[in-house]
């Protein structure tokens, strides 16, 4: 009776570990797309234009990987990404910065900022591509512009966030300027520069994307757009699956941790 | 001199202070821009093909506009209102958009957000779906659809789908299970669950996934109508910088933020204010 009472509890925890731990529900759940994906690949008229079987897809990787593309395809991207985004961020936070130290300056720029900010990176590329040409220059400097935006904007309501009090309590000791800034206002607008940088990161990876389209530049962006023009359906959905993983595995190791152990550390949470 | 006090006196008791001192120190870069751009076009530091003059942006309204018969026939799209086909085109296919996809999303993201196994299963749909940016869709799109409005639609619906989809999902899941077994012990039905707690309980969230999915939507169709468009624009811009008429961009790319700003300001955000208000606990200005 015994026994057969912890089998039954054993199958029971069982069954909850199946329906509760995520790794093994994301796993039915790619074996399902896959199923899924197949079967409509089988049905329809000419799968090979219109949705490649999952097989097809996964072996026009492997000629992609053997002609030595996907891999420098992979690594242009990435390296526009990291560049472009770091320079937005370098100079999007000291702008910031002064915009949140000074209340005149800030009201004088932030209706400007915010037109500019709403006319999208992809939207002045036509002009860029007047007077750069088709370059990776031009792709640069769209992802500049799209990067910068959201981190100065983060870092400005960053420094108005840390409270007069702290500030008046450092220089009623004594601190200089400087001091102010390096360890009060930096440390304080803290967790939104992690918070701007992500939102700059994800906003510079579409700008690479579409870039690298429009310029013709090598790149994930371009495979999917020579994919179209090749009639290479396969090498379309390749690139839609790698540039969607890559964002989602930058965002979780990365960029996630990354903002929740500054917010950890540095901050102000008081609500 | 009296005069000029009480006027300036009467003016900032009309529109306060702050805002009136706001308004002029943000209206100075602006009259700054403007006029160094006007000085290039009279000293020409750069080529006109580069910055086009101040005059000759405002002439290309017209110059698009110059077979148009009249006002009415801009309205029924007669074939040669350039300009207004292009804004109307846009637009109508944002509202189409929004009109499909609103509904879809929402009761999708209620539906999903409903059951606990469900969303566990369809959030990293969503993850994935919203990673893949709505660009990356578009050569896919084009194979599926050709070029022309079929494929523009479909990347601005799929990026306005997906976002609200996962917006309503994570709205409904965050409703207290409390309030909905309230509802059920005074005998309140599935639908009365579902219109009475989920949807206002999740609004607030649907509202900010409206406004999010309204700026990355609007930024999505202008590159689908640049790549696979026949009209819109985006398409219009495209196609202007490739024959060198700058000036047609420059109008372009401020018709595509002026839309936007005013899309923003004046309906998005005073309806964020008003649900936040109405159903939810704080508002923060953004």
């Amino acid at each position: 009776m015994s026994t057969a009472d912890s089998a039954t509890i054993r199958r029971k925890s069982l069954k909850k570990t199946i329906t509760d731990s995520r790794a093994i529900q994301l796993i039915i759940l790619l074996i399902g797309v896959v199923i899924l994906w197949s079967l409509i690949s089988a049905i329809i008229e000419r799968p090979d234009r219109y949705l490649p079987s999952p097989m097809t897809t996964l072996f026009s990787s492997v000629d992609l990987l053997k002609k030595g593309v996907l891999l420098s395809f992979y690594a242009d991207t990435l390296n526009r990404l990291v560049i472009g985004s770091v320079i937005g961020i370098a100079l999007g936070i000291p702008f910031g910065l002064l915009l949140g130290l000074n209340r005149n300056i800030a009201d004088m720029f932030y209706p400007l900022m915010n037109f500019f900010q709403s006319v999208s990176g992809i939207a002045i590329f036509p002009i860029i591509v007047i007077w750069f040409g088709n370059s990776n220059t031009t792709v640069m400097i769209v992802i500049l512009y799209t990067s910068f935006f959201p981190i100065a904007f983060n870092v400005l309501s960053g420094v108005r966030s840390v409270p007069m009090r702290y500030i008046s309590a450092a220089r009623t000791l004594g601190a200089s300027r400087f001091q102010i800034i390096k360890d009060v206002l930096l440390p304080g607008a803290m967790p939104s520069v992690a918070i701007g940088s992500r939102l700059s990161i994800g906003f510079a990876w579409r700008a690479v994307i579409a870039g690298e389209m429009l310029a013709g530049q090598a790149g994930l962006g371009n495979m999917i757009f020579a994919g179209q023009e090749l009639d290479n359906t396969a090498q379309i959905l390749l690139g839609m699956m790698l540039i969607g993983l890559t964002w989602i595995m930058l965002d979780h190791f990365l960029l996630r941790p990354l903002e929740s152990d500054t917010i950890e550390r540095w901050g102000l949470v008081q609500r | 001199m009296t005069t000029i006090t009480e006027f300036s006196v009467a003016i900032q008791r009309r529109f306060g202070r702050q805002r009136l001192r706001k308004f002029i120190l943000g209206m100075i870069p602006f009259i700054v821009l403007i006029f160094v751009w006007h000085l290039n076009s009279i000293f020409v530091w750069l080529d006109p093909v580069e910055i086009p003059p101040i005059a000759d942006v405002w002439g290309a309204i017209f110059w698009l506009q110059s077979d148009c018969p009249g006002v009415i026939a801009a309205i029924e799209g007669h074939g040669d209102c350039i300009l207004t086909n292009h804004v109307s085109s846009s637009i109508l296919r944002v509202i189409l958009a929004m009109v499909v996809g609103v509904p879809l999303g929402i009761g999708f993201g209620i539906l999903a957000g409903m059951n606990r196994v469900v969303s566990a299963y369809l959030e990293p749909i969503g993850v994935f779906m919203n990673s893949v940016s709505g660009i990356a869709w578009i050569p896919l799109a084009v194979v599926w659809f050709g070029v022309g409005w079929e494929t523009t639609l479909f990347i601005m619906l799929n990026t306005i789908f997906w976002l609200l989809f996962f917006n309503t999902m994570m709205g409904v899941r965050a409703v207290p299970k409390v309030l909905i077994q309230g509802v059920q012990t005074l005998g309140g039905t599935r639908l009365d669950a579902i219109l009475q707690v989920y949807l206002p309980g999740a609004m607030t969230s649907i509202i900010t996934g409206l406004r999010m999915s309204m700026a990355f939507g609007w930024r999505a169709l202008i590159a689908a109508e640049m790549i696979g468009g026949d009209s819109g624009l985006g398409f219009m811009i495209f196609v202007s910088s490739s024959e060198f008429k700058t000036e047609e961009v420059f109008l372009g790319i401020i018709l595509i933020s002026i839309i936007f700003l005013a899309t923003d300001r004046w309906l998005l955000v005073p309806l964020e204010k008003w649900t936040i208000e109405r159903w939810g606990l704080v508002w923060k200005p953004t």
